[in-house]
């Protein structure tokens, strides 16, 4: 078990399992992806009361969905980091940071094209799912400014790591404690909209499409970068000399 | 040698003290934080409006957003000097769980520079219009809520310590982290002033601050060690 | 299958019954999203391939000089 453990952690193991299973992450992205954007631009018949724009949703719904998946993986690697001072943790959590920024802000930028139409405004404060978002693409830029303001790398990642379990932990309670805030300003609320949409089953089939899609395409660009970082880091062992000299 | 004999509380305690007579000393640390706070706090009227119905609105959210600013500004003092000084490796390197002294540290600096603004916060209120009845839970709210900013913020000064200009990169990190406190601190006020009873808001900071006192002490410990090699 | 494509018309498809512009600009900014998120570590990993190359050859160099002086 403990061997096995540390062979995963092993940046050479991971780079190369990661080249054998890159073509086949890569080949289905490409099959939901196509899929997905077709069906949503061409064949998605108009919701009877958002017309096309469930056609937004569905993107929107994928990424935003996605997104979620930045807690448990940043949780995990940083609790692995701390824990068991794996190199590799580190590698995946600093490339994961600004792949979640990323998410974020693509989440509320199609959000608010969303909600542009159907809730008639750009922004609304009354709605937790927005300002929870926004505030973990706070949190993930201030995982990403303190890792660029530390030189020393082993103090980066360990610094960051307890940084990311406790703005993770901290985006939870923000979350909740905005929901409760909402329910105390039901001024003109417009929110709870798509929660109880009357989408047809199409719509959640073809969103179950895009949420895989978006899901592979957050595994390749992910390992892409980690093995950009791999590469990086260990450029002075064997390995990689070996790997650069017959490229 | 008697180092060894002290017991935490006698450390914890000695601490504490240490913390406190080196904030007397320099007034600075304690005065700055204390005037930004009353700076801030009136220019708002002059910024938005100085009709009092504007102000009444806006008075709990002015005063609380200013206490956020004025505790992260001074929160730079909490580890810096002793980082510099070496005083921290010491620190790291007593025999006690770090979790007490850090917890002494971040009591001496709420006690510092969290309590005169807590105390001084009714004659602002009064100058922002707050009616009457609300100032008891305006000062109550304060009173769970710096402590608790005082205690996670800890965790961002202990990460950032040994960095050199860091300004910037403290509130980019701190600020996020206050907003559920920032929410139910004016939320509390707020429904004093709707002639509610805030006292369901009070009891959920209190447990906010109970769980942080338990739990941010060893987050920043842990950061103080990462920082500190 | 061509039936089901919800549009007579190009121009239709451009206009997304009304809401052309949020459609198009959220699909716009996905594929600017996945097209910068793959494309930027792959740019990345041939400069970081080239870059040790060039080190690997220098050193190399240096090591045969090094062989011939000696």
């Amino acid at each position: 078990m403990w061997l096995w453990f540390s062979k995963l952690g092993s940046p050479k193991w991971f780079y190369e399992l990661s080249g054998k299973w890159l073509p086949w992450l890569v080949a289905a992205m490409v099959v939901f992806m196509t899929v997905g954007l077709v069906w949503g631009l061409l064949f998605l018949p108009p919701d009877y009361q958002q017309g096309f724009t469930s056609r937004i949703l569905i993107v929107h719904v994928a990424v935003a969905g996605t997104s979620l998946a930045f807690f448990p993986l940043l949780l995990v690697s940083g609790t692995i980091t701390l824990v068991w001072r794996m190199k590799l943790a580190d590698m995946v959590a600093k490339n994961a940071a600004i792949l979640g920024a990323w998410f974020s802000f693509i989440t509320l930028a199609t959000g608010s094209l969303w909600g542009s139409v159907m809730w008639g405004t750009w922004w609304e404060w009354t709605d937790s799912r927005l300002v929870s978002m926004l505030f973990q693409l706070f949190l993930l830029l201030g995982v990403i400014s303190l890792r660029s303001a530390l030189e020393d790398s082993e103090t980066a990642a360990k610094a960051c790591a307890l940084l990311s379990i406790v703005g993770c932990i901290n985006v939870v309670i923000i979350k909740y404690s905005v929901e409760w805030w909402n329910t105390l300003h039901q001024v003109s609320s417009p929110v709870s909209m798509d929660t109880q949409s009357p989408n047809g089953p199409e719509f959640w089939i073809a969103t179950l499409v895009m949420i895989v899609a978006v899901y592979l395409f957050l595994s390749v660009s992910l390992i892409l970068s980690t093995r950009n970082e791999i590469l990086e880091r260990e450029r002075r062992s064997q390995w990689v000399q070996d790997l650069v000299s017959k490229s | 040698m008697s180092e060894k004999q002290t017991t935490t509380s006698a450390a914890f305690l000695a601490t504490l003290k240490r913390d406190l007579l080196i904030a007397f000393k320099k007034k600075n640390d304690i005065v700055n934080p204390f005037m930004f706070f009353i700076i801030v706090v009136s220019l708002f009227p002059i910024g938005i409006s100085p009709e009092s119905d504007r102000l009444t609105e806006i008075a709990a959210g002015v005063i609380w957003i200013s206490v956020l600013l004025a505790s992260m500004l001074s929160m730079d003092n909490l580890y810096r000097a002793d980082f510099e000084d070496g005083s921290l490796e010491q620190l790291l390197l007593s025999p006690h769980p770090l979790f007490f002294l850090v917890l002494a540290k971040n009591i001496s600096h709420w006690l510092v520079s969290g309590l005169p603004v807590v105390l001084v916060s009714p004659l602002l209120a009064y100058m922002l219009a707050l009616p009457d009845e609300a100032y008891l839970t305006l000062v109550l709210s304060l009173l769970l809520g710096t402590p608790i900013m005082s205690l996670v913020g800890s965790i961002a000064v202990a990460l950032t310590v040994g960095l050199g200009s860091r300004g910037l990169i403290l509130a980019v990190i701190t600020l996020p982290m206050s907003v559920p406190v920032l929410i139910f601190g004016t939320l509390a006020v707020q429904s004093t002033l709707n002639s509610q009873s805030p006292l369901g808001y009070l009891s959920l900071m209190l447990v906010m601050l109970s769980v942080s006192v338990s739990l941010a002490p060893l987050a920043s410990a842990a950061a103080l060690k990462i920082s500190v090699n | 299958m061509l039936d089901a494509i919800q549009f007579s018309s190009f121009a239709d498809f451009i206009d997304m019954g009304g809401y052309g512009f949020n459609v198009w600009s959220v699909y716009g900014l996905f594929a600017i999203f996945v097209a910068v998120n793959l494309i930027l570590p792959l740019r990345k990993k041939q400069r970081i391939l080239r870059q040790l190359k060039r080190r690997m050859t220098l050193d190399e160099e240096i090591n045969s000089e090094d062989s011939q002086s000696s």
